[in-house]
């Protein structure tokens, strides 16, 4: 059949990842994407974790994007009595000043502007891109997929398609290669979006974002006791505010969802001291929308292990059941699978195989994801029914603390420590465009600069002088770096591939270790005196800095 | 063809969708699990029945296909595109 060589259906987060890497390898490339402009049906209230830019996709690392505000930790609310402002803070999980917020915990943006962002740059790829097309069935020749039907009924061929279709997964299931998700491991969020003054979300917000966790007769977040809370964001000049209900409580009870969020909604707004005496003042609501996730799958020993692929199909992201379970992060997940779809897309076709025993080696490799498996496996977030169940406060503060406080530690030092050294043996000259990607991120913050747009006006070039010498010492800093890893770079590969396996001892030594990891937490915070005047500096160095210093080509090793 | 819901603020409905998410009557029995997840309030019950009142408000979240214990409701994407669109998510 005359056609594509891959067809990638959908343009959200993790297509156009799948659909440039095709592209640059020379495969003709089509994205089919439902909306008339891409990203303007994605709802999420979206941080976007380190991880996922440190070992992402290069393009995302290396690229400017539409950042809406660094984020350097979380404060986690355990709101005891809402009516006499009764709570307890776990705010422990924050990256350290001077280095924050510089370098950052993740980074807040909006889905439409972001998965613009993305597209364009699969299209200068060479990848295709067409809009208001709807796929609603697949092509089939003796059970392998050839491609796909759209809604005006037109047939398009394709050697290999890859589905990113987003949660509901409808061709995976018309096509009968997984099932639909029971309600247990499906959340409904409730998306608020409120206009605020940037001056008023960094003075009450700042970098942090806010969660809130508390008992069900609370009623401040849909029932906790099924793996519920609500969630802040500060933007750049608003705020995004998402609560989310799993779609069955235990005993099979669905609850009165529209009833449920509209009183939570309204206790949050009219009784949490900071939102009523400081947001509620100055923030205006924008916008009101609501999206179904996928968010316990990967719990779930059988939905785990259904297909990813089928003859002639891969499926990432969403559509692959990988929404991470504790933040609630799918981008990353939706990065790293589309980027190993591409790749054994590309090995498939060039081999002239896609059927599914080739294709079986994209599952293994999500299996081998460290990040993947811990995001994906994570279980303080659904652990906090039994705490709601017991209605044990001890019991509620350990999963708060171990999910969103520095007890997490204890559970991501293992993956995150395999990943670094996985990618140091690929690229042992990585730290250096990790060092640069956390600098760009911020000049592009602070100057509303990113690909495809004009952007705020530089400092005048009176200021960024006064910056010259330190600008001097921070490029051939990075430049000593870059020629030492490159010198070393055997042994760095060697070492990282020799250590890779003990990266497993890193989760039980850190759990040892915690109660001191804990103690030099508290000290960086109570060091905060001395260490914000130097923070403030790092900021003003990268404000008045000439942006090319952050952008310098890295060299590979 | 598109148009704004006053109590649903920054989201554009679009018309012209078709019947994207249909009960089968057969199926169905009345059990309201869909009328309950229902943000957009979609569905009715009517002689023991859930019916598809209207679809203007429907942000395609599945919610009510995902809870139906009958796979009593057929949910498909719109005619046209996505039924909706926002800047803001």
């Amino acid at each position: 059949m005359d056609g594509y060589d891959v067809i990638v259906v959908g343009a959200g987060f993790g297509s156009p990842v799948a659909a440039r890497k095709c592209a640059e390898a020379g495969l003709r490339t089509l994205m089919l994407e439902r909306s008339a402009r891409v990203g303007e049906k994605v709802i999420s209230g979206l941080t976007i974790p380190f991880y996922g830019f440190l070992f992402g996709p290069d393009f995302i690392r290396d690229g400017n994007l539409p950042i809406e505000r660094p984020v350097d930790g979380i404060i986690n609310y355990i709101i005891k009595d809402i009516d006499s402002g009764d709570m307890e803070i776990d705010d422990s999980l924050r990256v350290p000043k001077p280095l924050s917020p510089v370098i950052a915990f993740g980074y807040n943006a909006y889905c439409r502007p972001f998965c613009q962002w993305e597209a364009e740059k699969a299209l200068e790829a060479g990848a295709e891109l067409r809009t208001s097309t709807t796929v609603t069935d697949l092509l089939r020749e003796g059970g392998r997929v050839t491609g796909v039907l759209t809604d005006a009924g037109e047939e398009i061929g394709a050697r290999l398609v890859i589905d990113a279709e987003g949660s509901q997964g409808l061709l995976a299931v018309k096509a009968g290669v997984r099932e639909k998700y029971p309600p247990e491991v499906i959340s409904l969020a409730d998306v608020y979006d409120y206009r605020m003054d940037k001056e008023d979300v960094d003075r009450i917000l700042g970098y942090s974002l806010r969660f809130c966790w508390g008992w069900d007769e609370q009623k401040i977040a849909p029932p906790l006791g099924h793996g519920n809370g609500l969630m802040v964001w500060p933007y750049r000049e608003s705020v995004h505010f998402c609560q989310d209900q799993c779609l069955r409580m235990d005993g099979g009870e669905v609850p009165n969802l529209r009833g449920c969020f509209q009183e939570y909604h309204g206790n949050i707004t009219s009784k949490l001291p900071w939102w009523r005496d400081d947001e509620a003042p100055r923030a205006e609501m924008r916008a009101h929308m609501w999206e179904g996730f996928e968010i316990f799958v990967g719990l779930d020993a059988r939905l785990r292990e259904m297909p990813s692929c089928t003859d002639g199909m891969i499926l990432i992201g969403d559509a692959a059941g990988l929404e991470g379970t504790e933040l609630c992060d799918g981008v990353p997940a939706a990065w790293f699978s589309a980027e190993i779809a591409a790749e054994v897309a590309i090995e498939a076709l060039r081999a002239g195989d896609v059927s599914r025993d080739f294709l079986r080696r994209y599952e293994d490799r999500i299996r081998d994801h460290p990040i993947i498996q811990w995001s994906i496996s994570a279980t303080n977030r659904y652990n906090l029914r039994f705490a709601q169940e017991h209605h044990d406060l001890a019991e509620l503060r350990k999963y708060v603390h171990d999910g969103w406080g520095l007890g997490s530690f204890a559970h991501v030092s293992t993956p995150l420590l395999k990943m670094i050294l996985r990618t140091l043996q690929k690229d042992p000259n990585i730290i250096t465009s990790w060092i640069r990607m956390f600098f760009r991120y911020h000049y592009n913050w602070l100057h509303e600069r990113y690909d495809y747009s004009e952007g705020k006006e530089p400092p005048a070039r009176g200021d960024r002088g006064r910056s010259k010498l330190s600008q001097i010492l921070f490029r051939k800093t990075l430049e000593a770096m870059d020629l030492s890893a490159r010198m070393l770079s055997p042994f760095i590969r060697i070492t990282a591939r020799a250590l890779e396996p003990l990266s497993v001892l890193a989760n039980p030594t850190m759990k040892v270790l915690l109660p001191v990891v804990e103690m030099l937490f508290k000290g960086f915070a109570r060091l905060e005196p001395a260490t914000e005047p130097l923070s403030r500096k790092l900021v003003e160095f990268i404000r008045n800095a000439d942006p090319e210093i952050f952008d310098q080509p890295r060299r590979k090793g | 063809m598109a148009g704004r819901c006053e109590d649903i603020p920054g989201v554009e409905w679009v018309k012209g969708t078709g019947e994207f998410i249909r009960v089968v009557p057969e199926l169905c029995d009345g059990c309201a699990r869909c009328v309950r997840v229902c943000l957009g309030d979609c569905y009715e019950i009517s002689a023991k029945k859930a019916l598809v009142r209207s679809l203007e408000r429907c942000m395609k979240c599945a919610a009510c296909w995902y809870v139906c214990p009958r796979d009593a409701i057929v949910f498909s994407w719109p005619r046209g595109g996505t039924g909706f669109r926002t800047d803001w998510g």
